[in-house]
Order: structure tokens, then C-alpha cells, then sequence
């Protein structure tokens, strides 16, 4: 509302003065009321929360099962005085070890992502300029309360909501709120009962471009409307990420598979009357077997190394989950301004001569390849170095063009940077011709006008130069320049000006024209007072020379990267604050709107009939105005969103960017949006993932962000697509490979059941493999390059293309796994047969085998054995097992590296990790083994070295079915094979 | 229908596999010497007679509470009969291993063990053994393991203490046969199929004089180059460990 008030209606609200400021005592009593200017962070969950969530996330909770069954029968054999009661204490603490283990694992990792992000947000305390006491003060912008009187000059960013008091030329960058960059003016007027449109109020966080300002503070903090943009922004709820809801699936299968086998086990051993407390230590061995410990801490690992490598690609990842998030979106919202575009108006066309002259708009331009041979072209650069009040800062003499930072407005800046390419040194040709008189731009007389003496010796004519909006410079025109001569400007050639103009303004180009005169000496001698006042020289007859046309250009990667987005079946969208013309010219050039595909207005204009009549269903494209899209209603959106595959919009606000996602989300899309003011932050949280911009992105928009584009450019989403796809192909591979030997590990409990023969394997045992010899392999999975050019295929589906599928799931549990575990019998059976237990004997000695008071069994050969050297032999066989399900493990590695192609095809060794993956292994088996072969409680024996080859010629049986299937489904795609084996 | 199809075929495959490398793994093997016989030595101790566990009580008084030990001695001595014995097996040369050369596959003799060797723990001439008299017997013997030399060359011989506790508590033990030694010439064992009536020497240990009514924990161990008797985790491995509690 106090944009509305006078400024002694405001003093009086505020109590304050507009010239003393308040007193320190009231603004100390203002702060402690109101509190500190600055916006509240979102909330975080305590630390103390997330830990716990680690810790019984997961399989967590089934392990934490496991180990409270072990405490409960270690209790009860305790309490029966049996034997060996403490095996059941050590296995409870060994689950919960590895429960707390790897839940610190995956908090530490979450902390470090998280904290990535941390030191990124972090601001440097803004100062602001402040009149307490009557005296101007430094002051931090925290400190800032309303009434607050504080004066902002060009480059400041806004303290506070200010409502302008006085003001010279002060002109605002409203992009972080509005998105639009274009600069707005700002004056003490009221002009809008809008707050947010009218003229005498500057907001927060926004930035002064040019001119001074004085304001009182009328809002701070989360008052201020940022404040409640960014309080929006948190009201709008996380989405759980595509790979948490796959992970979660996964875990559920695996929960439901282990808990079924569980259980049915539990029942079976229960009637074949076991010991409830037997049949409860089976429980606990089969849900060991079946969880794959390991495995989530190594999605997380993968994912971190995926997000480090995308990290390198300048996409820094906020949320470790959102990795894999971009790989399977399906529509890009985009930004235009800054992420499509280079962000910096650039001069794309001349026109003189009556041609149109295409000038380079890539992002190092050096040169100009244009003809530069007419003299008319002579003329004009004058015109443009000379009417030009933009100027480089000092002191960047060795950086290229393109980089310096000048002191100007957008236009000027193009105009200069255009010059010195092609000239060079501009300050110099200026200097040389001396400024005599100037009229700066203003919004009546849409013009810019300056006089010059010239550089000529010998001509001592004042030059006038002029430029401004095209058909306000035309008029004050009677000729027209053409190769160098002045001609009359003629309707035929007014004519001609017009048609290049349309067709300028029509790539939706901002166009100036130029003109110039040459004073005659007689009438205005060297000593002429020049008075910018009265005018007291000519603006009229003056002579037309050309046109300028700049447009913020595509940045030169990203037409490439926008084709990527096609072939890989991604929807790229326009959202953008822009008008609808600009918006659709830089669609079309950068590919967002095909060549060869049309919105219903072209098809009108084509078919000369009104834009009723056509057929939308034929056009392919369409350009939504923000306006239209207000009057819509959602069925309206969705069949826009839904019938046309080139989307623009333009003019939209960024409550609209919201309703544009919430409407690709209706359609099943996985949405990744790119934003960069404050006003972007509820469509970016909103969206599957949110991609801020790294340059110009405001901290909100980082906030609310998933993922920070530190080039801002939009091909490195593309290559983020890239990497997203490829770390779901190889999580999949990753899990195949970790859920294949739980196969092995379950069916020994399986067989110990039913057929009554020792123990083949144990518990800790297995943990040693999942925890193990397992890992660093699985890890490694996530080093695989793609197998095919993952950029040509549709984004997955998210209800139907499964992380853990069906196939996966079958072929890894009832195939490979099965191979493994018949592999790791042979050896078990070898080792016990060699012993003198052929297995003939060994089956149904369980009860005998385990009765610590036998001390004399027999086995096949006669001999008799102590109840501790059969426990030896047990562990021996426990080893035996272990190095066989190893050894079978390398060759699933191997087999895991592709899905479809050949492992030739792949290359054995181009994946150098899977090697380290392969030795560590090998190794940590070796020194388990060997090493540790003595340590009684680990039940590791040394081992014969030939029983490490015993399950080789199952691994290369593994490797040589798995070949065989990935060589049916390539020469029958779409057979049954196919169906059932493509995992 | 297929896919059943496939994983019968698929499963008749690898069953089919491992058949085969059970198969071949078996033919490397000797029907008649395990190939390694590391886990099974060195040999373990077990005692006569054994009912259910190793806390042993009875009163002298009540021959219900120690006719099953009879009852038990007596069965297991029944193949120790010396007509059985001179009926089956050969007398040897006491004091050296009895080895037999030959074949492999050859049928090996055994020698003579009889139950009159154990004397007064025979049960020949006390039915009771002894267990009347709160004198109770009791026979071991170590482990049969294919081809193994005890005490390279110098008999193993068994004795008994109690285990931690009062020494006195042990007054007298009586050893039978001999000085409660294992004749060489009983060995080596070559395997219950060449070996068929092979039967264990074994070693009487007469407690004539064990202090009544009191909880007599008791060690017997083996005593002979190459026997490991005191290893904390196996308490059967040349040693046996049992307690004694003879009421009146």
C-alpha cells in the first residue's frame, strides 16, 4: 500500500525523517521487534533425524531383526546352559554393527553432498547505505528496519523493499523476481496500483543497474515480497525421486522375498521338528543370506562417483538421488534467457545498402566476416562508435572482447563490442573525435543524438550522429545513403527500409536505425555553442545510413545439445518471460521449434485463413502467450501439452512456470526445470528435479534447486541426461551382480534343512562376501560405459521400465544364482569327500554331526572324529564355499559388464576399475583365507589351494550361458528369448 | 509353458552337471585311504562305558544306578570275547607296528585283542566289574585313524589325575593291560573295508579307590610322541575329561 502514500504520509507511518533517518534507538527497537533483515534458510531436519532414518532405513530393520532373534536365542541358551551360547551374541552384534556401520556410511555420505551446498549458498554480508542519525552509515543489510532511509547508486543490490524517494536515473534489474532482464526504470511515481508493476518501489534483492536512488525501507526480511516468493517456495512439498521409489521398490521385493523364504522355512524346519530355537537361528541365516548388506551403501557410492563426474561437467548435484532423476526426464522446462542464450545482447544483423548483412553471434567472435568494403559501411561505424556513451572499465586490455565487462546498458554494450571488433579500439577513434554535444536516450524522444568534430584535419564540419527506434529516425530522414551516396529517400526506398525492418523485428530482433548529417562549416563554425537544450541545430533531413538488429544469441552449443534432447526422446520446453517473437525466433534457431514445423498461426497465415480454421491437430508447435495461458483451463493445458511437441512459452509469470510443470507432471513426465531468479524457486522445487543456474541464479533458486548448472549452459543438462542414463543402466548391473550370489548363500541353509548335511556356509561368512569380497566389484560396475549410444533410446517409463525388473530378479536368483550354488556344492562335497565324508554319508548326519557329546563319528573310511575336529572340517567347508561363490563372482562381474553386447564387443579391459574390482577380491579372499585363517571366531580356514579351481569350470559355464543368452537376444530381438532373458 | 519348459531342461542341465563332477571328483578318490586325513589327527580319546554324558553318578548301594553302566561294558567288551577274537584275528608280534604291504585292496588282518588282557576290568570274573564295590572301570580308547603310527615307535600310554582339585581325592588307579600302554603291533589301521575285523586295542583304567559322596573331576590323557593333549578348544583330543561321583 505505500506506494500509494506521499512522502510525508510515509514519514509519519514510519516514523522517520527523510532527511535525519530514524535514531539508533528507535531502530534498535524497530530491529528487535521485526528481527534482522534477512530471509529465513528452509528449515533442516535435525542432524540427529537423519541419522536415525539411516539407521533403520532400508534393510536395516530386517537385520535389526536378525540381531534381536540372536540376542533372544543367545538369552535363552543361556539361560538352558548350553555349550557355545556366545556364537548367537557375537552374530546379534555383528548385525548390528553392520546396520550402524553402514548407516554412518550413507549419513556421512549424505553430509558431505549436503555440505557441498552449504559453502555454495553462502552469502558474503551485504552493506548498505544507511541515514540514522542524521548521518550517512555503513551499515550490514541485516540490520536494516523499516523507516530506514538508505541510498543505492548503480551496481548495489537491494537492501530491503524500498519505496524511492528521489531518484536520477535510476534504473532495476528485476530478472531474480520477475525473470524478464531487461532493466526497469524507477522514479517516485506512483504508476500502478499493482505494487509489483508500479514505479517507485524497488525490491529486495534485486539489483540497480545504473543511476541513485533514495528510499525508505517499508519491508524487511520474509515481509519483504521475496520473502514471500521464498516462503512459497518451501510451502511446495520435495517429490520423492524416481531412483528412491525404484530403491524402494527393490527393497521391498528383496524385504519380501527373504521374509517368504523366511518364514516358509521357519515353518518347514519347525514341522521336521526342529527346535523352535533352531528353526529361529535358520531365520535369522536365511535373511542374512537373502539381504544384500552391502548394496545400498554401493548405490549410494556410485551415485556420489556419478555425481563428482557430472560435478566435473559443471553439473553440481545438490541431492545425490537426482543423479540418476535427470536421466529419466522426459521434458526440460527451460529458461530461455541465460540458459539457452548467451545472455548479452549481441548485433545479429546490419542492414545497408538496402541488404541485410548477417554478423557472427557466437561466443568469441573476433572478427566479422560481413563485406565491410562500402563506404556506407564507413559511415555507419562511425555512427555507432561515435553515438554510443557506453565505455570498457579500465584495465582490461589483455581479456578478449567478448569478456570485458563495460559500463552501459545492454544495447550500447552490443553496439561497442560490435565496433571494437571490427575497428578496434573504440576509445581511441572517440577521442579522436571529440564529443561536443550529446542528448542522452530517453523514452519521449526514443533517440540518442551527439555532435562530434571529426578526425579529418581538413574538415572542419561539427558531425552530427543519431540512432534510435528505426521509424522515428526515418522520419527525421530525407535521404538515404547507399553505397556510399547520398540519395534522396524515395517511397520505393522507404519501402525497402520497411521490409527489412519487418523482417528483422520478425527473427524478433531489437533494431536500431542510424543516421548522421555533416553540419555545414558556414553555419556552425568551430566556436558554434552547442546548447542540447533549445536544440539549437538541425534534427530533421538528416540522412538515413542503416540498421542495426541485436538479439541475446543462442549460446553456440546448445542447437547440438537440443537435437540430443530429441533423438533421446526428451521434450524440450520454452518457459519464458520474453515476448512471444523473441521467444520463438531463438526456439527456432536453437532447434526447440523444428525447421519444418509450424504453430496454428503459421499454418494460418499460410493457408491465408483465419487461426480458428486450422486444424490444431496439424501443427506441431505451438507459442503460448502468458496471457492465453491465464484463461486456460487445465483440460486446455493438458491437450496443449499433450497434442504439440514444441512447445514455447512466452510471457509468462512464474506462477504460470508452476502450473506449466504441474501440467507435464499430470502427464506422466519426469520434469526437469531450469531456473535462476527467486520467483523460479516453487517451480524448481516443484519439479522432478530443479536446475538452478550457477552464474546468474539467485541463492533461492540454488536452494530450491536440486542441481546447480555452474556454466549455466543448457548442453550440460544434456550431458547430465547422459550420465543419469547410464548410472541407471549400471545400478541395474550393479544389483544383478549383488543379488545373484544370495542365491548361493540361501540355498546352503536351504539344503542344511532339508537334507540334514552340515552347515555348508556361515552366517558370518556371508556377511564376509556382502561386506567383503563384494564391494569394491560392485562399485566398480559403475565405472561401465554405455553400451550403446544411450542418447538414441526413449527415457524410461517410469511404471513400467523398473530398476530391478521381473527379468532381472529371475535371471539373476534362479540362473546365474543357481549356477553358483551347485558350483560351490561341488567344491563343499570335494572338501568334505576328500576328508573321508563322501556325500553319501554326509546326508542326514546333521543331528549327530552337531551333538557335542559324540566325540567318536565315524565317517566313510572308519575313522572317528572329535566333535571339534568335525568343526574344523565345517569351517574348512565354510571356506571352501566362500571361495567358490568368489570365484563364481568374477566371472558374474564379467558377464555383468554389458546387458546386450558381447563382452568383446564391450572390451575385456577398457573398464579399468572391474580389474582393480577383480584383484581386490581375489585378494581379500586370499588374506581372509590365509590370513585370518586362525582366528576362531571369524571361521576362516586355510585352505588346499586346488579347492580354489574346483567351481572354475562353473564360472566359465556362467560366462560362456551368459554369452549365449546376450547372443539370442541380439539376433532375435522382440523373440521370446528376448522377452524373458533382457533384463 | 515354455519357460517351465526351459527350466526343467535348464535344471536337468545343471543337475546333470553336477552328477557328473560328483562323479569325477569320486573316481579320484581311494575307496580305501581318504585323501587327506589332516583334520582327523591326531587322535581324539573316548571312554567305556558312555550313556549320556560326562558327569558320571551312582551309588554303590543301588544297583539300579549302575547295572546300564554294566549292562553297557559288558556289549561293548561282547567283540573283545577272546573266542571271537582267536576265532577272527591272528596273534602279532607285540612291540612293533604290524604293517601289511601289498594291495591296497587286499583284505588286512588284524590282531588278536582279547578281553581277558583287561583282568580284573574284564568282567570275566566280576560280572559287576567292580561297580558293586564302588570300584568302577572304565576302558579307552583313542581313535581309529587309516594309517597312523602312534608314538613313533614307543607305545602310548594312558594316565589319569584329577583334573583340578584335590590330588588325594584319586587315590589309586589300576591300569590293565600292562602299564596302560597301546601295543604297536595294533597298528596301523588300514580302513574299515580292507580292515573288516579290525578291532580298537584298548586300555582298562581301574579306579579302585575314589574318594565317595564328593564330585572327583578326572583327566585322562594320552601320553606319546606326537599327541596333542592339552588343547584348550577340543577337550576330547588326546585327552577325556570326566567326572566321577560314587555315593555308598
Amino acid at each position: 500500500e505505500d506506494h500509494k502514500l506521499s512522502t510525508s504520509e510515509l514519514e509519519e507511518k514510519y516514523g522517520t525523517s527523510i532527511n535525519k533517518g530514524l535514531s539508533s534507538a528507535r531502530a534498535a527497537e524497530i530491529l528487535a521487534r521485526d528481527g534482522p533483515n534477512s530471509l529465513t534458510p528452509p528449515k533442516a531436519t535435525p542432524e540427529i533425524v537423519k541419522f536415525l532414518k539411516q539407521m533403520v532405513g532400508g534393510f536395516s530393520i530386517l537385520l535389526w531383526i536378525g540381531a534381536v532373534f540372536s540376542w533372544i536365542s543367545f538369552a535363552i541358551q543361556l539361560a538352558q546352559g548350553a555349550e557355545s551360547p556366545f556364537d548367537n551374541l557375537y552374530l546379534g552384534v555383528v548385525l548390528a554393527l553392520v546396520v550402524i556401520l553402514t548407516g554412518i556410511f550413507a549419513y556421512y555420505q549424505e553430509a558431505k553432498s549436503t555440505n557441498i551446498m552449504a559453502s555454495f549458498s553462502k552469502m558474503i554480508p551485504q552493506q548498505a547505505l544507511v541515514i540514522r542519525d542524521a548521518e550517512k552509515k555503513e551499515l550490514p543489510a541485516d540490520q536494516l528496519v523499516v523507516g530506514d532511509i538508505v541510498e543505492i547508486k548503480g551496481g548495489d543490490r537491494i537492501p530491503a523493499d524500498i519505496r524511492l524517494i528521489s531518484t536520477q536515473g535510476c534504473k532495476v534489474d528485476n530478472s531474480s523476481l520477475t525473470g524478464e532482464s531487461e532493466p526497469q526504470s524507477r522514479s517516485c511515481d506512483f504508476t500502478h496500483e499493482n505494487p509489483l508493476e508500479t514505479r517507485n518501489i524497488a525490491f529486495y534483492s534485486t539489483t540497480c543497474v545504473e543511476g541513485t536512488a533514495t528510499g525508505m525501507v517499508i519491508n524487511t526480511g520474509d515481509r519483504t515480497v521475496i520473502g514471500r516468493i521464498a516462503s512459497l517456495a518451501s510451502g511446495v512439498g520435495n517429490e520423492k525421486t524416481p531412483i528412491a521409489i525404484e530403491i524402494e521398490h527393490f527393497v521391498y521385493l528383496v524385504a519380501g522375498v527373504a521374509i517368504s523364504i523366511g518364514v516358509l522355512f521357519f515353518i518347514i524346519s519347525v514341522s521336521m521338528r526342529y527346535k523352535i530355537l533352531d528353526s529361529i537361528i535358520f531365520l535369522i541365516g536365511i535373511i542374512v543370506a537373502n539381504v544384500p548388506e552391502g548394496l545400498l551403501a554401493t548405490v549410494t557410492v556410485s551415485l556420489s562417483l556419478t555425481a563428482k563426474r557430472m560435478a566435473k561437467k559443471n553439473c553440481l548435484v545438490k541431492n545425490l538421488e537426482a543423479v540418476e532423476t535427470l536421466g529419466s526426464t522426459s521434458i526440460i522446462c527451460s529458461d530461455k534467457t541465460g540458459t539457452l542464450t548467451q545472455n548479452r545482447m549481441t548485433v545479429a544483423h546490419l542492414w545497408f545498402d538496402n541488404q541485410i548483412y548477417s554478423a557472427d553471434t557466437s561466443e568469441d567472435q573476433t572478427t566479422q566476416p560481413f563485406d565491410q568494403s562500402s563506404p556506407s559501411w564507413t559511415a555507419l561505424s562511425k555512427i555507432v562508435t561515435l553515438c554510443n556513451r557506453a565505455e570498457f572499465r579500465p584495465g582490461q586490455e589483455n581479456l578478449p572482447i567478448m569478456k570485458r565487462v563495460v559500463v552501459g546498458d545492454a544495447s550500447e554494450t552490443a553496439l561497442l563490442k560490435f565496433a571494437e571488433v571490427i575497428l578496434g579500439d573504440v576509445m581511441n577513434i572517440r577521442a579522436r573525435n571529440k564529443k561536443v554535444a550529446e542528448i542522452p536516450f530517453n523514452s519521449t524522444n526514443k533517440f540518442q543524438l551527439s555532435i562530434h568534430e571529426t578526425d579529418d584535419p581538413n574538415d572542419k564540419r561539427f558531425l552530427l550522429v543519431m540512432k534510435g527506434a528505426p521509424e522515428r529516425i526515418l522520419e527525421k530522414c530525407s535521404t538515404i545513403m547507399i553505397n556510399g551516396k547520398e540519395e534522396p529517400l524515395d517511397s520505393e526506398k522507404a519501402a525497402a527500409f520497411q521490409t527489412a525492418y519487418m523482417e528483422l523485428g520478425g527473427m524478433g530482433e531489437r533494431v536500431l536505425g542510424f543516421c548522421h548529417l555533416y553540419l555545414p562549416e558556414n553555419e556552425f563554425p568551430d566556436t558554434y555553442p552547442f546548447d542540447t537544450d533549445s536544440m539549437n541545430f538541425p534534427t530533421s533531413n538528416l540522412c538515413f545510413v542503416g540498421l542495426l538488429s541485436m538479439i541475446d544469441p543462442p549460446r553456440s552449443t546448445v542447437p547440438d545439445a537440443v537435437s540430443k534432447c530429441r533423438s533421446a526422446g526428451i521434450k524440450v520446453i520454452m518457459v519464458t518471460g520474453d515476448h512471444p517473437i523473441t521467444a520463438k525466433a531463438i526456439a527456432k534457431s536453437v532447434g526447440i521449434i523444428s525447421a519444418t514445423s509450424e504453430t496454428v498461426e503459421d499454418i494460418a497465415k499460410r493457408l491465408n485463413i483465419p487461426v480458428e480454421q486450422v486444424n490444431r491437430r496439424e501443427a506441431t508447435a505451438a507459442v503460448v502467450n502468458g496471457m492465453e495461458l491465464k484463461d486456460m483451463s487445465l483440460q486446455q493445458l493438458d491437450e496443449i501439452l499433450c497434442n504439440h511437441s514444441e512447445i514455447v512459452f512466452a510471457r509468462t509469470s512464474p506462477q504460470q512456470k508452476l502450473i506449466i510443470v504441474e501440467g507435464c507432471q499430470r502427464q506422466g513426465a519426469v520434469v526437469a526445470v531450469t531456473g535462476d531468479g527467486v520467483n523460479d524457486s516453487p517451480a524448481l522445487k516443484k519439479a522432478d528435479i530443479g536446475i538452478a543456474m550457477g552464474i546468474a541464479g539467485s541463492d533461492a533458486a540454488k536452494n530450491a534447486a536440486d542441481m546447480v548448472l555452474l556454466d549455466d549452459n543448457f548442453a550440460s543438462i544434456v550431458t547430465g541426461v547422459e550420465e543419469g542414463r547410464l548410472i541407471f543402466d549400471n545400478l541395474k548391473k550393479t544389483i544383478a551382480y549383488t543379488l545373484t550370489k544370495n542365491i548361493a548363500e540361501l540355498c546352503p541353509f536351504l539344503i542344511y534343512i532339508i537334507a540334514s548335511i552340515p552347515m555348508p556356509i556361515g552366517t558370518i561368512t556371508i556377511l564376509f562376501i556382502d561386506l567383503g569380497t563384494d564391494v569394491i566389484p560392485s562399485v566398480a560396475l559403475a565405472y561401465e560405459k554405455a553400451e550403446s549410444d544411450i542418447m538414441n533410446r526413449r527415457p524410461r517409463n517410469k511404471r513400467k521400465d523398473r530398476l530391478v525388473n521381473e527379468q532381472l530378479a529371475v535371471y539373476s536368483y534362479l540362473q546365474i544364482g543357481i549356477m553358483q550354488s551347485v558350483g560351490a556344492f561341488v567344491t563343499y562335497f570335494t572338501v568334505y569327500a576328500e576328508q573321508g565324508f563322501l556325500p553319501s554319508t554326509l546326508l542326514g548326519v546333521r543331528v549327530d554331526w552337531e551333538n557335542n557329546a559324540i566325540n567318536d563319528f565315524e565317517d566313510s573310511y572308519g575313522q572317528e572324529w572329535t566333535k571339534y575336529q568335525r568343526m574344523y572340517l565345517q569351517w574348512t567347508g565354510y571356506t571352501a564355499f566362500f571361495v567358490s561363490i568368489t570365484i563364481q563372482q568374477v566371472a558374474d562381474l564379467i558377464i555383468r559388464k554389458t546387458r546386450r553386447n558381447s563382452i568383446f564387443q564391450q572390451g575385456l579391459f577398457r573398464n579399468k576399475v572391474i580389474w582393480v574390482g577383480i584383484f581386490s577380491q581375489i585378494g581379500i579372499a586370499l588374506i581372509l583365507t590365509y590370513g585370518l585363517g586362525h582366528v576362531t571366531a571369524l571361521n576362516f580356514m586355510p585352505l588346499r589351494f586346488q579347492y580354489w579351481f574346483v567351481a572354475v569350470p562353473f564360472a566359465i559355464l556362467i560366462w560362456v550361458y551368459d554369452e549365449v543368452r546376450k547372443l539370442f537376444i541380439r539376433r532375435y530381438p522382440g523373440s521370446w528369448w528376448d522377452k524373458n532373458m533382457y533384463y | 509353458g515354455l519357460i517351465l519348459l526351459f527350466y526343467f531342461i535348464f535344471y536337468m542341465f545343471l543337475v546333470g552337471m553336477f552328477a557328473f563332477c560328483m562323479y569325477v571328483m569320486l573316481l579320484t578318490l581311494s575307496p580305501y585311504t581318504p585323501t587327506y586325513r589332516d583334520r582327523v589327527s591326531p587322535p581324539g580319546v573316548m571312554i567305556r562305558p558312555y550313556l549320556n554324558g560326562f558327569t558320571i553318578a551312582f551309588n554303590v548301594s543301588q544297583p539300579s544306578t549302575w547295572q546300564p553302566y554294566v549292562d553297557s561294558m559288558h556289549h561293548f567288551l561282547a567283540a573283545y570275547d577272546d573266542k571271537v577274537q582267536e576265532e577272527k584275528n591272528i596273534e602279532c608280534i607285540s612291540g612293533q607296528y604290524f604293517i601289511q604291504g601289498g594291495n591296497e585292496s587286499e583284505e588286512k588282518k588284524a590282531c588278536q585283542f582279547k578281553r581277558s588282557l583287561l583282568q580284573n576290568c574284564s568282567g570275566i570274573e566280576d560280572p559287576t566289574f567292580g561297580y558293586s564295590k564302588g570300584q568302577p572301570p572304565w576302558v579307552s580308547c583313542f581313535f581309529q585313524i587309516i594309517g597312523y603310527r602312534p608314538g613313533a615307535g614307543v607305545p602310548v600310554s594312558v594316565d589319569c589325575k584329577v583334573q583340578k582339585g584335590n590330588e588325594s581325592d584319586l587315590r589309586s588307579v589300576d591300569f590293565y593291560p600292562g602299564n596302560g600302554t597301546f601295543d604297536l603291533m595294533y597298528y596301523p589301521y588300514y580302513g574299515k573295508i580292507t580292515h573288516v575285523n579290525y578291532t580298537s586295542p584298548l586300555v582298562a583304567m581301574h579306579f579302585t579307590d575314589v574318594k565317595k559322596n564328593y564330585l572327583v573331576p578326572i583327566q585322562c590323557s594320552l601320553n606319546g610322541k606326537g599327541i596333542i593333549n592339552d588343547l584348550n578348544s577340543d577337550r576330547f583330543l588326546g585327552r577325556i575329561i570326566f567326572t566321577l561321583s560314587i555315593g555308598k
